[in-house]
């Protein structure tokens, strides 16, 4: 910094040698006047004294004015800088301060540099040069150090990445600022720390599915969560927090578990229904009132609620052979419209409790096609299931099936309910979804769908859907007429056993797996 | 013994064939039973505060039982408003809305968990 003073004091001189060599190129006149004039001597030289202390002044003048604006500039912006100076302002208005401000200048800025030095110093102290340790900032575990104020003393990369930040933008952040987490329990982070800082020296505690509240697009994160506090760490390294990922593992767990509370809701209705029946028939017969019209209709409600938890238990096993690649079909020439009917039928019950009817379209002479029937049921009743559910404030559910183009056989199940929207219709076939809108007020498990796109692929056929929100959904898909079929396989298969729910058969016609 | 002559009971819930058979046993108790499927409207109606008892499902088509509750309870939204309110659902519910229903409701039960009979001892347990 003496170096700035030196430059200063040298810019000083050059001002001065320049107005020096002035003065004597004036002199220097003078003294040629005087020798060649016819004039009187004494009056020339008053005259040129007079020009020569005129233009000296004007000269450092203009040139002090020059020199003292960008410095005034300079001067405020270091001062900004540079808050705590201890250095005085200088007065601008006194022209013979430039000098002064110039030192002054000089003194501020050796400050700043010297300040700048000694937080660089304490910051390399304070993290007992953390930052500048390769090793340790490459740890592939994310962690972090917090002084005595919950104030980040320094963050590995494997932390800045896992939340997503910068570790520039980490340190020196208070840490709640940086992360927000959600614990499982009133059993926090913070209530522990607090605790830890009141009543110990030193304390070590985890916890488990601690959750990263969502920042920007920054995916979910779930960890356990390790933290060491010893009140008296060096450098004021007091607390060490250390984060383990189970991102996966923990997401799985949830959705596990909210299929669970979802199943058990899907089983629990028509348990209700059953024990409900079972009392009012039982009160009927202690009672003696036995209207057989109504026993008739409380039997039939009751079948259709057995068959409901059949169905539901049905869907859970073959999600369960879907994943271990367990599921067999037995595939039949079969009387497609006869299944179709059949199914329909079996669904309208539970459609008419909603006030909806269900309209059956079949178009004539369809081929006979190749169909597991215990399977493609759960197909047929997944979507009309599907269509109740959603129907919303509309009366109709139409059933369509024809032959279309590419020669398969085609069934449309179309809704005029609340419809699906674009975003999300890519997600419908995938285990567990459940549109996020709908979740508090329409049951399901997210098994229906995944489940006949699974069925309907081992088919061969497809299954896709269209939608418009507040109109409607049309669910598709196609069969392969059975005679297609029989020549595609006859090539691959030879004779195998096929097991079924009762038992196991030879198989004379087609198998899948 | 629970006065049951003209108290009118309210019940929102979704499976109609649920609220069939609990509109049966409560009218045979003498109390006069009103059902309504769709959530939007049972708040509409619950709002009119011409009930004395509510049962409340909570999965329900276009408004859920959660907010349906917290728009009785709320004084402003719906002023007057003295009715009981019984959930009844089969829903398994997180910790934190269950907490949430807690300080709400008069009463929670697992439709699974009861028949109708008793569904109707502890309205008449409510109504005293």
């Amino acid at each position: 910094m003496e170096e700035l003073k030196r430059i200063t004091v040298k810019s000083w001189l050059k001002i001065f040698s320049i107005i020096s060599l002035l003065d004597i190129a004036l002199i220097w006149l003078l003294y040629y006047s005087l020798k060649h004039t016819k004039f009187n001597s004494l009056y020339i030289f008053y005259s040129f004294s007079f020009i020569f202390i005129l233009l000296n002044l004007v000269y450092i003048r203009s040139v002090v004015k020059k020199l003292i604006q960008p410095l005034k500039f300079l001067w405020q912006t270091i001062a900004h800088l540079n808050q705590n100076s201890t250095v005085e302002k200088p007065d601008f208005n006194k022209l013979k301060t430039a000098k002064d401000l110039t030192i002054n200048l000089a003194d501020q800025i050796i400050q700043l540099f010297t300040i700048q030095q000694d937080k660089t110093k304490e910051q390399d102290q304070k993290s007992n040069g953390l930052n500048n340790n390769t090793v340790i900032k490459n740890i592939p575990v994310p962690f972090l150090i917090l002084d005595n104020n919950e104030n980040v003393l320094f963050a590995n990369e494997a932390l800045g990445k896992y939340i997503g930040m910068q570790t520039a933008d980490i340190v020196n952040k208070n840490f709640y600022m940086i992360m927000d987490m959600s614990f499982p329990s009133e059993d926090t982070f913070d209530v522990w720390l607090k605790d830890s800082k009141q009543n110990t020296a030193t304390s070590i505690k985890s916890w488990e599915r601690v959750r990263l509240a969502v920042r920007d697009n920054h995916p979910v994160r779930l960890f356990d969560l390790a933290a060491y506090y010893n009140k008296d760490n060096p450098q004021n390294q007091t607390t060490l927090i250390i984060l383990f990922d189970h991102t996966k593992q923990y997401m799985q767990d949830d959705q596990a578990i909210s299929f669970v509370a979802l199943g058990v809701h899907e089983l629990r209705t028509p348990l209700t229904l059953l024990r409900g029946y079972v009392e009012a028939l039982k009160e009927d017969l202690n009672n003696e009132q036995i209207d057989n019209q109504q026993v008739q209709s409380f039997l039939t409600k009751m079948d259709a609620s057995a068959k409901q938890m059949t169905s539901f238990v049905n869907n859970i096993l073959n999600v369960a052979r879907i994943d271990n690649d367990q599921l067999e079909l037995n595939l039949q020439s079969e009387d497609w419209p006869k299944i179709i009917s059949d199914s329909v039928e079996a669904m309208r019950l539970r459609a008419k409790i909603r006030g909806i009817e269900i309209t059956l379209d079949v178009a004539p002479d369809l081929p006979k096609v190749g169909v597991d029937r215990i399977s493609i049921y759960e197909v047929i009743s997944n979507l009309i299931d599907n269509a109740i559910k959603y129907s919303g404030q509309a009366k109709t559910i139409n059933v369509k099936t024809y032959l279309n183009s590419e020669g398969l056989v085609e069934t449309c199940v179309q809704d005029y309910g609340v419809g699906i929207n674009e975003n999300i219709m890519s997600n419908l076939f995938t285990k567990y979804y459940r549109d996020h809108n709908n979740r508090a007020q329409i049951g399901g498990t997210g098994l229906g769908l995944y489940l006949s796109k699974a069925i309907i692929s081992a088919h061969d056929g497809n299954i896709w859907v269209t939608s418009k929100i507040g109109k409607g959904s049309n669910f598709y898909f196609t069969l392969v007429p059975f005679d297609k079929l029989n020549k595609e396989i006859k090539n691959t298969s030879s004779e195998e056993i096929v097991t079924t729910a009762h038992g196991w058969i030879k198989n004379h016609s087609l198998y899948r797996r | 013994m629970a006065d049951s002559k003209n108290k009118r009971i309210l019940i929102i819930e979704d499976e109609f064939l649920i609220g069939e058979l609990y509109a049966r046993a409560l009218e045979k108790e003498g109390y006069q039973a009103e059902l309504i499927i769709d959530g939007a409207e049972a708040l509409k109606k619950a709002q009119t505060n011409e009930y004395d008892i509510i049962l409340l499902d909570l999965m329900l088509p276009n408004l859920d039982g959660v907010e349906i509750l917290k728009t009785l309870r709320n004084p402003e939204l719906t002023p007057g408003f003295k009715a009981k309110v019984i959930i009844t659902t089969n829903i398994e519910e997180r910790k934190e809305i269950k907490k949430a229903i807690e300080k709400e409701a008069d009463g929670y039960v697992i439709k699974a968990d009861i028949t109708p009979s008793e569904l109707v001892s502890l309205v008449n347990s409510v109504n005293q």
